[in-house]
């Protein structure tokens, strides 16, 4: 069985969105009971937070946007940039936390004290751009692991697959013209979803051209054309690529009944989904994967789904 | 809405007497398929499309010695040989949706702009239209789109748009179709946010109907066209 590392930390539920708001902390606290009562905790080896430096938030973010965001708190503007982003007094440095928690993550994959893991984080990430707050993500969690992983561990090439049912529109945009990180999205088509962007002619752009790559997927459908995407167009990617490490936006909002999306994955095509990403781990990176998570609002369904995804991590058998 | 606030006014032009080639070149560098032809003064005496240059190009039918001639002789056309005479322009007080319409009436694909007397102001393409369409949905900021279906009768859109306000969300666009179900129109709200959720069950509570995105069209319009003129 793999050692699969697991970050949670009672802090992130402290971000608090407000009433009405789907990115609530019960998403979190779901999960986690999910994990308590599936007797998978004992399993998984319990990262804990950390504050970050702020410089690997400057690898991604201007200045100007972290010290907005921390103005924003401070002075609880209860938003930040968009309506869609409701926040606390806490936000920023709940953010932080969970930055400097991921980034704690890579160096325990990367020194080999874990082969894997799992980062049960709030906010999530995958919307921010340098400069911009957008869809409840504040930080880009996984774009600033991809650059410590080059900074601090030499990593040349990053392979990010998001499986979240939105575009990673900050992620594509902060890799856009590099050649280094792969940028693999599958998400609904975006004439139907937001934020809108994310076509399959997005392809990155100057030296980054052919390193984003979109597979879109229409209202109404479900596993069996995840499955025919991942094949048709993640598989053959990596294999040219050959990521050294994998780093996976993981949002659970595709599945059926969660009701950001019309997207009908099921929570065994999650469960496929995943193991062949892990696939694709061992046979390009020795395993070496960190998946961070992003969306997923279906609180009913979320500690099923993110104990799959934690056992296929594991090596374990899903039904 | 007026076409000089749409058309594109820096135009690249040539004269009668410009060479094929050099009209060809410069057509192909800045990926223009459309080059005006103008006197000294700036007044517009035919337009240079990518079909004009085409039909004068050899036929890949030839053999070698023919090809050499036949490029002989277009290396001595000129502009005016080959230019189309008298397009279709509209002046810079016609508005967009008059060239929407003459579009669909006469299939050109650019017009030159032309004032009063005759001199070109600039050149609108499908792509200015194009450009001017995609500002009007705002899909070039993040949002989602959500199609309802309402008797036609006055208030519905009020009720919608009331409906959205009390959730503190902005509307990029509003689309309504025609030509729908019959009695029906199909209203496409362009929400400035990644969470609609709650209000999409709002407007059904309210009774409105949220149709399937598989079934979204703009245009459920019979696709006849005003013939090409011969």
């Amino acid at each position: 069985m793999k050692r699969t590392g697991f970050l949670y930390d009672e802090r992130f539920l402290l971000h608090d969105t407000g009433p009405g708001h789907p990115e609530t902390s019960e998403r979190l606290q779901a999960a986690y009971r999910g994990i308590e009562e599936a007797g998978l905790l004992s399993l998984l080896t319990r990262v804990e937070a950390v504050r970050t430096k702020i410089k690997w938030i400057e690898a991604v973010h201007s200045p100007r946007h972290i010290m907005r965001f921390e103005e924003a708190c401070m002075l609880d503007m209860g938003e930040f940039d968009h309506p869609d982003n409701q926040m606390c007094g806490d936000s920023y440095d709940i953010a932080l936390l969970a930055v400097g928690g991921i980034l704690e993550t890579v160096d325990r994959v990367m020194d080999g004290r874990l082969d894997n893991a799992f980062c049960a984080v709030r906010p999530p990430g995958h919307h921010a751009e340098p400069n911009k707050a957008l869809g409840f993500c504040y930080f880009n969690n996984v774009a600033i692991a991809a650059r410590y992983l080059q900074i601090e561990w030499d990593i040349e090439r990053v392979g990010i697959v998001d499986f979240d049912v939105h575009h990673g529109n900050g992620t594509q945009r902060i890799f856009d013209q590099d050649p280094t990180v792969f940028y693999y999205s599958i998400h609904e088509h975006p004439s139907f979803s937001f934020p809108g962007t994310g076509h399959a002619f997005e392809k990155g752009t100057g030296p980054g051209f052919g390193y984003t790559l979109h597979s879109t997927i229409l209202p109404g459908e479900g596993d069996k054309e995840y499955r025919e995407a991942l094949e048709r167009d993640l598989i053959p990617a990596f294999e040219e690529f050959e990521p050294q490490v994998v780093l996976v936006s993981a949002g659970f909002d595709a599945h059926v009944d969660d009701d950001m999306s019309e997207i009908r994955l099921t929570t065994e095509g999650f469960s496929w989904m995943m193991k062949t990403i892990v696939e694709l781990a061992d046979k390009y990176c020795g395993g070496r994967l960190i998946s961070v998570l992003e969306g997923g609002y279906a609180v009913q369904r979320l500690p099923e789904l993110i104990q799959n995804h934690l056992r296929i991590l594991m090596g374990m058998d899903v039904q | 809405m007026f076409i000089d606030r749409s058309m594109t006014r820096n135009v690249v032009t040539v004269g009668r007497e410009t060479g094929f080639f050099e009209a060809r070149d410069l057509m192909e560098e800045h990926g223009f398929r459309h080059l005006p032809v103008v006197e000294e003064d700036g007044t517009l005496v035919g337009i240079v499309t990518d079909r004009d240059i085409r039909s004068a190009m050899p036929s890949a039918f030839l053999d070698v010695e023919e090809i050499r001639q036949e490029r002989e002789r277009i290396s001595r056309l000129k502009v005016k040989d080959i230019m189309t005479r008298n397009p279709v322009t509209v002046s810079p007080a016609n508005t967009i949706e008059d060239a929407l319409l003459l579009i669909q009436k006469t299939r050109v694909g650019a017009f030159p702009v032309v004032d009063k007397s005759g001199k070109l102001k600039g050149i609108l393409s499908i792509r200015d239209l194009v450009r001017a369409f995609i500002n009007v949905l705002g899909i070039e900021e993040p949002g989602t789109f959500l199609c309802i279906v309402v008797e036609h009768k006055v208030g519905q859109l009020k009720q919608i748009v009331d409906a959205i306000t009390e959730e503190r969300i902005s509307i990029g666009s509003v689309l309504v179709a025609r030509h729908w179900e019959e009695g029906k129109r199909a209203i496409f709200t362009y929400l400035l946010t990644s969470n609609v959720t709650h209000v999409r069950k709002k407007l059904e509570s309210m009774g409105f109907a949220l149709l399937d995105p598989m079934k979204w069209s703009l245009d459920q319009l019979p696709k006849t066209r005003d013939k090409a003129p011969e």
